[in-house]
């Protein structure tokens, strides 16, 4: 805190002489730092140049605002209420998890699907192959998802009466054990029979 | 006008086995091509169905057997299919015969079907196609019921109203009595009691349906119609 008596010198009020020694040198202090703050600055020609420029520059155009505006960083701040967002989490999840039926395919009139159902454990594919596609081993395949060496696949085919049989690992020619009906195929063996059926509206 | 008639007639097995040699070439051992293709154009000449015959020479090719085995089978098909339509002639001769039902008979003659039962059949049902009814009765025989009581049930089914591959589902039901615990003869009582009423046959699943794919080399619909177009 200033003594009241540097006030008063510095007022005019007191002399400098009637102050004792540490006072006199801290108004010489106070009286040099108001005289360098009583100097105007120079003026500096070329900052004055720059600023005028920029005040003399056009406006950009609307377009040009948008795209600075676009392109600027912005800081964008969430806020999270923890109970929605858990909630959202588990929309997705049960999304991923299960997902809705697919469509599936259109089935004409005159077709329908058979399912082929056969257990062999320990093959590495099966596949099913008949007069629904030429006899083309490895192109329907089954599946054993759950690897419990029961094979399936979903066909749609043509409505009617098909001879087929399943290609164990690639080689292996089987007739299907649940089929039923069989059908002596002229080369020794049996195919198997299946009918299948429009399917109902 | 009476030319160009008969031209679209040749024509027309010409298409079916020239389109025929293309399907089996590459597919069969090479020396095969050219007697399945033979037998192919005798069958075709003759107004017999050709696309069993195809199948059975892909069959063999996909099977890896060998040349003079795929050709000696394509030949006992085009036998059967012969006899199987003889039988049909003789049974109704007035009836056209579909390329389904000639293949559903002959197919049910395969497997052990007496003639004289597909006859009977053919002569108690006029009018009506034979191939389910066929099969049906194959399928009970197969499961041990006599030929006899298993053509009466088939019959008495299709009398009362029941068509097409609903005929199967008559065996099935029988079959199915007897896996409960009935004897035959009660199974066929049971079942022949309640015509028309017979069980429907299970639906696929629909998850089952929405999974279900079409084979990339699918036969185009209009070689299954033909193979069951009057059996539905």
């Amino acid at each position: 805190m200033m003594d009241p008596r540097v006030q008063q010198v510095l007022d005019g009020e007191l002399p400098v002489t009637a102050l004792p020694p540490e006072l006199a040198d801290e108004v010489a202090r106070l009286e040099g730092a108001a005289a360098l703050l009583a100097v105007a600055p120079a003026a500096d020609a070329r900052l004055e140049a720059r600023v005028m420029a920029a005040i003399r520059r056009r406006a950009p155009g609307p377009v040009l605002r948008v795209l600075q505006w676009l392109s600027a960083p912005r800081s964008v701040t969430l806020r999270f209420r923890p109970v929605w967002s858990l909630a959202v989490v588990a929309v997705f999840a049960a999304v991923a998890l299960f997902p809705a039926d697919e469509p599936g395919p259109v089935l004409a009139a005159d077709e329908g699907v058979a399912q082929f159902v056969a257990r062999f454990p320990g093959a590495r594919s099966v596949d099913v192959a008949g007069s629904f596609n030429d006899w083309r081993a490895g192109e329907v395949h089954l599946r054993d998802d759950d690897h419990d060496g029961v094979w399936r696949a979903a066909v749609v085919l043509p409505a009617g009466e098909h001879e087929y049989m399943f290609i164990v690992d690639g080689e292996r020619w089987v007739a299907d054990p649940l089929a039923g009906r069989y059908v002596a195929d002229g080369f020794g063996r049996e195919n198997s029979l299946i009918f299948v059926r429009p399917l109902a509206p | 006008m009476k030319s160009a008639l008969v031209l679209a007639l040749v024509g027309l097995p010409l298409a079916a086995q020239q389109g025929a040699r293309g399907r089996i070439e590459g597919r069969v051992p090479a020396p095969a091509v050219a007697p399945v293709d033979s037998i192919i154009r005798v069958a075709a000449a003759a107004g017999l169905p050709t696309e069993p015959l195809v199948q059975k020479a892909l069959e063999g090719g996909a099977k890896k057997v060998d040349a003079a085995r795929i050709v000696a089978a394509v030949a006992d098909q085009a036998g059967e299919l012969a006899a199987a339509r003889a039988l049909l002639r003789r049974t109704a001769p007035e009836q056209p015969i579909s390329p389904a039902e000639l293949i559903a008979v002959t197919n049910a003659l395969v497997r052990g079907l007496a003639p004289e039962r597909v006859e009977q059949i053919a002569t108690a049902l006029p009018g009506e196609p034979t191939g389910p009814a066929v099969h049906a009765v194959a399928d009970m025989v197969g499961h041990g019921f006599d030929e006899d009581s298993s053509v009466a049930l088939i019959v008495a089914a299709a009398r009362s109203g029941v068509r097409g591959l609903r005929l199967l589902d008559v065996a099935t039901a029988a079959v199915q009595e007897v896996q409960r615990g009935l004897t035959r003869d009660s199974a066929l009582a049971k079942v022949n009691g309640e015509l028309p009423n017979v069980p429907l046959p299970p639906q696929p699943p629909r998850a089952t349906v929405a999974r279900a794919r079409r084979p990339a080399h699918a036969l185009p619909p209009v070689v299954a119609r033909g193979r069951d177009d009057r059996s539905q």
